[in-house]
């Protein structure tokens, strides 16, 4: 039951009556009729409970997107129902408009079309479904609030996948049309050829020039079916904001495009998402459905205010990789956490494994160290140098132990990461 | 600019358009409050005190009836003014409008004869039967017009702004201006009564003018008791006929109110009624990335950590030169290199090699303009070194 401005306006007129008629009866008798007004509003409107909600529409939306969910109001009763209808979503769903007018006849359903334009990352749930049936004399209402479930989950925008048809072009250099003349470790033979002006005089065949007349090469393509294994750290290094993003969404992109160029290039991809425990985990995905798990497995992840567990993590990932794979890590070069969590635990998997650190550089760093005028910003600049300084430590840390380290700014990361396993690729270092 | 110009001049009209109705307002409630205040009757706590030597007391009057001998009581209160009253005597009555109802029943009961100064209406109901107030008179001086002993002693008195009176016939009407009298006598019972329209006679100010003086002292000091009675403000409540808002309000408008709190509490009821739930989300934690570096900044700075901002500059600026100018890379950092580095930015900057070294390993700066230049030299050199 709701009650109506216009009875709050009507009682308020109904003041000037004691004033002509100075009397409880008066009054008395001009609350029963507002009682019974009431009453039969509440007897005349339409049946809410006699309302019955389906849903239907998108699941799926990527953030930036917009989705558009229906409600069908199927109304079971025997009268008409005219209402007003709020379906409620939480505030970062972005649902549009708040609240419509619906005039279902009895025995008939009427659709509801609500558009979300979600602002974060994650899974947005309908609350529910609220419907208020104002009586034919606007005094009192029926509402009624139910729920009606809905799911929609807001996928990573994945900005960088505008990045992945030029590194797909590198990449064909690599393997398909352009051979690789190289001769490394990941690479394996392909084929047999007519020497050109330019090629390496090492990779010629002689054995195959004897047998033929002319002078023949072989040639060396980057070996296929390797295993990358894509580690984002969602502790609490991660929820800092670089921009207005946080640090985690940004090696989300990253580790998309990575996933996407590697898939192509018939390498397998696993993701696994660790602060303390295991957030997330993708593997032995196919070729075709690699993105999609990976973006559903990512949309849920939210940074943990905890400090990671390295350990577990490297525990984690050893228990599960057998063959030598590369290792991404996704996370921050912060020197507490790394040197005290992840360092020691490096020649673990070094030994084994290639491991690359991937991690997003604050511009903010950068414009402080440039500030100049003031004591305040000559303050800022020595500060953010001796950040970059302690960045600069790391990186050569960790670069002592093989590891290879990939440090940019967010809208850098993705396109330098893809490029350093293109390169990897390339040497045929997988 | 055209446009600005425009928009400052709309803005300002907009601005005008939306305040000159408050202004309006304000400016019409000034207006009031001074009308209001120029109308209220003047006057101070010591008017017509007979102990007050201000221009509106009348210590003046009192001190020359002392001297011919006259008794001067001077009473705060109506049941002690009547007390002190003797039959015969004078009792001038004044500020009559702190009079309460039962201090006018109570002066009606003494025999004393009565000089009543400027009186209201409802002193003049029960003290002065028959006598009502007229128009004012601005007629500043009259001549007395009467037979009365007192008037035609004094000849012209300088009333200055007063009151005049309709009286009954029998009265005696001294003083008329136009059409009615400023002073008059009327016998009440056995005794005299006389309404004074104007205090210009008695007070100090005025006392010297024309024949006020000897109209005051006739009419105060004709007989050899006077007891003056200057009220003071009746205290609240002692009346016990003070009576309640609630009292004095009609039926009807107290049920009017009861409506009108019935209507703002079923208005209260359909605000707050909402269409549905307020929902709660849980937000991320934003924290921003560069946080802790500002917060280092800051703690440099509250500690005046010169020493280790310099060294941080320096560092980098080492970082950034041994990269330009083709040096091993551990080089920055190693203090082993340093002559190397300070040789090779002298050599490429063309400044001595002292003022080089000075610059990337000097010792900390004195004072935090010479940090700030400290940094500006750095830049410098890194700039030289990049353009040569």
């Amino acid at each position: 039951m709701a009650l109506t401005g216009r009875l709050g306006l009507l009682a308020g007129l109904g003041a000037l009556l004691p004033l002509v008629l100075p009397s409880w009866w008066t009054l008395l008798a001009f609350w029963g009729a507002l009682l019974a007004g009431v009453a039969a509003d509440l007897a005349l409107a339409g049946n809410v409970r006699a309302l019955a909600y389906h849903r239907s529409g998108d699941t799926n939306v990527r953030l930036g997107e917009r989705a558009a969910v229906t409600l069908t109001v199927e109304n079971r009763g025997r009268r008409r129902v005219k209402a007003v209808l709020r379906d409620v979503w939480p505030p970062s769903a972005g649902a549009s408009p708040r609240t419509t007018r619906i005039d279902v006849p009895a025995g008939e359903a009427r659709r509801v079309e609500t558009a979300l334009a979600p602002t974060r990352r994650g899974d947005r749930e309908a609350v529910g479904v609220v419907v208020r049936s104002v009586g034919p004399l606007g005094l009192a209402a029926r509402q009624l609030s139910r729920p009606a479930p809905w799911r929609v989950r807001v996928l990573p925008a994945f900005p960088s996948r505008r990045h992945l048809s030029g590194k797909l072009a590198k990449l064909r250099e690599l393997t398909g049309a352009h051979v690789a003349l190289i001769r490394g470790q990941g690479t394996e033979f392909d084929s047999l050829r007519e020497y050109v002006d330019g090629d390496d005089v090492r990779s010629i065949d002689w054995r195959a020039t004897a047998r033929r007349r002319d002078v023949v090469v072989r040639t060396w393509r980057p070996e296929r079916d390797r295993r990358i294994y894509l580690v984002l750290d969602t502790g609490r290094t991660s929820a800092g904001r670089v921009g207005d993003i946080p640090r985690l969404d940004c090696s989300m992109d990253a580790a998309l495009l990575l996933g996407a160029l590697a898939s192509r290039a018939g390498d397998r991809v696993d993701l696994l998402a660790y602060d303390r425990r295991v957030r997330a985990r993708v593997e032995g995905a196919s070729r075709t459905d690699l993105l999609p798990s990976m973006v559903q497995a990512m949309a849920p992840l939210e940074p943990e205010l905890i400090e990671s567990d390295a350990a577990g993590m490297v525990s984690a990932l050893l228990s599960r990789v057998r063959q030598r794979c590369l290792v991404v890590l996704l996370t921050e070069l912060n020197p507490a956490a790394i040197e005290e969590g992840l360092l020691p635990l490096l020649p673990q998997l070094t030994a084994r494994h290639l491991v690359m650190v991937a991690a997003v550089a604050d511009p903010r760093v950068g414009e402080m160290a440039g500030a100049r005028g003031d004591l305040a910003a000559v303050y800022d600049a020595a500060a953010a140098e001796r950040a970059r300084a302690d960045r600069r430590r790391l990186t050569a840390e960790l670069r002592s132990f093989g590891v290879e380290v990939v440090d940019a700014p967010p809208d850098e990361i993705a396109p330098a990461l893809a490029d350093a396993y293109l390169a990897l690729k390339a040497a045929g270092r997988l | 600019m055209v446009i600005s110009e425009t928009t400052a001049r709309q803005v300002a009209g907009r601005r005008w358009r939306s305040s000159r109705g408050v202004l309006l307002v304000v400016l019409a409630l000034a207006a009031l409050a001074l009308a209001l205040a120029a109308l209220r009757p003047g006057g101070t706590a010591q008017d017509l005190d007979p102990t007050s030597p201000s221009d509106g007391g009348t210590r003046a009057l009192a001190e020359i009836l002392k001297q011919r001998g006259v008794r001067l009581d001077v009473a705060r209160r109506a049941g002690d003014a009547a007390a002190r009253a003797t039959p015969g005597g004078t009792l001038v009555v004044t500020r009559t409008d702190r009079l309460t109802p039962t201090d006018l029943g109570t002066l009606q009961e003494t025999t004393a004869n009565l000089v009543l100064v400027t009186p209201d209406r409802h002193a003049l109901e029960s003290l002065a039967p028959g006598v009502r107030r007229a128009e004012p008179s601005f007629e500043e001086t009259d001549v007395p017009g009467c037979a009365l002993p007192a008037a035609v002693a004094a000849g012209r008195v300088e009333f200055g702004q007063a009151q005049t009176y309709e009286v009954p016939s029998g009265a005696t009407r001294c003083y008329v201006g136009d059409r009615f009298p400023r002073l008059v006598e009327i016998a009440d019972g056995g005794r005299t009564v006389t309404v004074l329209g104007s205090a210009a006679p008695l007070v100090n100010r005025s006392l010297a003018e024309e024949g006020n003086a000897a109209l005051a002292m006739n009419l105060v000091g004709a007989r050899p008791h006077v007891v003056w009675l200057i009220p003071d403000l009746p205290e609240p409540g002692a009346e016990g006929g003070e009576r309640s808002l609630g009292d004095l309000l009609p039926f009807g408008v107290k049920l009017f109110f009861l409506e009108l709190i019935v209507a703002v509490a079923l208005a209260a009821l359909w605000r707050s009624r909402r269409l549905g739930p307020v929902v709660a989300e849980a937000l991320p934690v934003v924290v921003r990335s560069a946080e802790t570096v500002e917060g280092r900044s800051r703690l440099y700075r509250a500690h005046r950590a010169r020493d280790r901002a310099a060294e941080a500059l320096r560092a980098g600026a080492r970082e950034r030169l041994v990269a330009l100018l083709g040096l091993p890379r551990g080089a920055a950092a190693d203090p082993e290199a340093a002559p190397q580095i300070v040789a090779a930015v002298a050599a490429r900057t063309g400044r001595d090699e002292p003022f080089v070294g000075e610059a990337l390993y000097g010792p900390e700066p004195v004072d935090d303009a010479a940090l700030v230049r400290l940094t500006d030299l750095l830049d410098d050199l890194e700039r030289q070194v990049r353009q040569s």
